[in-house]
């Protein structure tokens, strides 16, 4: 007698099962509430360790020229005269003649502090992404010259274009307290 | 009639909608492979065979985790620093021993009393065969990487590419002075490492040769830390060194004939005592794109040793 009272009716299921839904429902969008607010927005970066300068990254993406850029990680930079990254390959004579540069679109400036140490900075105005300078850079330099999606320039669309056309799959969502991140550093 | 007509407008418009929908997980232009902007140095990678006077006679896998330094003693026998152990191979490829020394060794060298001296980042220790550490020295400073050391019986010389500085001390450790520390004062430039390569060797009078990669120069000194002797040559070319940290290692032959290794254009060439270019040990081709830090050692017979990271093997080169 006692057991048939503790039967669950047809309706009685459906209204259990509609309030568990709901409660389930609204606790999974205050953690993920929760998990946004604690962790700061999501933005699209890439992980210069799985970069290949396939120059995807000035070719694909929707803002032109591409929000993609090259950032100088100074405290990386051995300041050589010699700058794999700034220099074409095979350049005779060091100098800052339009020849000799190895940027598509003279986006590295190069200044001299002392004998033999250079210094070079990115217009990030002129730099397209394409990466030729991170190569050179990393091919015979230290690595200090990386490629990183610019925030200030990123329309952070829902699918990113370069992420969907990258080979080496380097581009991620990554909360926005921690937008950036360099290899080797 | 009319309801019909609307049901099949309709339809078709359905079947266009989804069609443009499915389109775009069916027909996605193929990405170009090209790179409009490539960095090419494809020309520079390739060696004309006749130069190539040297052929690789035997590959010797090196188990363990990350190799990262090679040494040969007097008997000819090879000896590989990991990040934590030190493996002992026979001249002919067998593992004689191996033991943990609870840290990486950066560099390594064994003296012609069999005792074999490890960098360990900041300092040297000294261990026997069996695997006994016979004594650790003070460590530098949070700067140092000790990425070569070479020594007489009077003598040790230890790299310091964090410092830029080459050490000089007597074997029982005490510290006898810094060898080409910039110094405007007395004109002496220093050394520019912008990356942790800065080889050192003893040539065949004893003179300490040390490589100024930023400069690609190699240069000579006196046991009083004097420049006595220097060399240079920047080309991407056969005859020098490009980039900014070449050469990354250097030997030396039985004819005072240098062995070097380079990073960018990955290959192993050997320059005579004044610098001119001489041949090929291994070019571009023997090596996987990206490789670096080619550690070199010269044994009693002339055997070239090359520390092949990227392929876990220690090749060896004999003339041809």
């Amino acid at each position: 007698m006692e057991a048939e009272e503790k039967k669950y009716n047809r309706r009685e299921f459906v209204n259990t099962g509609i309030r568990f839904s709901i409660a389930l429902g609204l606790g999974g969008v205050a953690a993920l509430v929760a998990k946004r607010s604690a962790g700061g927005e999501l933005v699209w970066q890439l992980d210069p360790s799985k970069c290949i300068q396939c120059g995807r990254c000035a070719t694909s993406c929707v803002s032109s020229p591409s929000a993609v850029k090259c950032i100088h990680v100074y405290d990386m930079c051995g300041y050589c005269d010699l700058c794999g990254g700034y220099f074409r390959p095979g350049t005779k004579d060091l100098t800052t003649a339009a020849e000799n540069q190895l940027c598509p679109t003279a986006a590295i400036k190069r200044s001299y502090i002392e004998e033999p140490f250079f210094e070079y900075s990115i217009d990030e105005d002129l730099c397209i992404g394409c990466g030729k300078c991170v190569k050179g850079c990393g091919a015979f330099g230290n690595g200090s010259l990386q490629l990183q999606v610019s925030h200030n320039i990123c329309l952070n669309c829902n699918e990113c274009a370069i992420a969907r056309d990258c080979p080496t799959d380097a581009f991620s969502r990554v909360s926005s307290d921690k937008a950036y991140s360099f290899k080797g550093f | 009639m009319n309801k019909r007509l609307l049901l099949i407008f309709a339809l078709i418009l359905l079947l266009a909608s989804l069609w443009f929908m499915l389109s775009d997980f069916f027909d996605d232009e193929p990405l170009t492979t090209t790179n409009p902007y490539e960095y090419n140095i494809d020309n520079y990678k390739i060696v004309d065979s006749s130069v190539i006077a040297w052929k690789e006679t035997m590959n010797i896998p090196v188990t363990g985790d990350t190799i990262r330094s090679l040494g040969v003693d007097q008997q000819d026998n090879i000896y590989v620093g990991t990040f934590h152990k030190l493996l002992i191979y026979s001249k002919e490829g067998h593992l004689k021993n191996s033991f943990d020394v609870g840290g990486k060794v950066y560099s390594l060298f064994v003296n012609r009393s069999g005792k074999i001296f490890l960098g360990m980042k900041d300092h040297i220790e000294i261990w026997n065969r069996s695997g006994r550490k016979l004594q650790s020295w003070d460590a530098l400073n949070s700067k140092s990487i000790i990425t070569s050391i070479h020594c007489s019986d009077e003598l040790v010389y230890v790299a310091d590419a964090g410092n830029r500085v080459v050490y000089q001390y007597k074997p029982e450790g005490m510290l006898q002075m810094r060898i080409g520390e910039k110094d405007s004062t007395k004109g002496s430039p220093g050394f520019v490492i912008p990356s942790p390569y800065f080889d050192l060797l003893q040539g065949r009078d004893d003179e300490l040769w040390v490589v100024n990669p930023g400069r690609h120069q190699f240069e000579a000194y006196n046991e009083k830390g004097q420049m006595i002797s220097s060399w240079k040559k920047t080309s991407m070319q056969l005859d020098g060194f490009s980039g900014c940290c070449n050469p990354t290692h250097m030997a030396m032959l039985s004819t005072g004939d240098f062995v070097t290794s380079e990073k960018g254009i990955e290959r192993i060439k050997i320059h005579r005592p004044d610098g001119s270019f001489a041949e090929v040990v291994a070019p571009p081709e023997a090596f996987e794109e990206g490789t670096v830090g080619l550690d070199l050692a010269v044994d009693s017979e002339d055997r070239i040793l090359v520390l092949d990271k990227f392929k876990g093997a220690v090749r060896i080169f004999e003339r041809k």
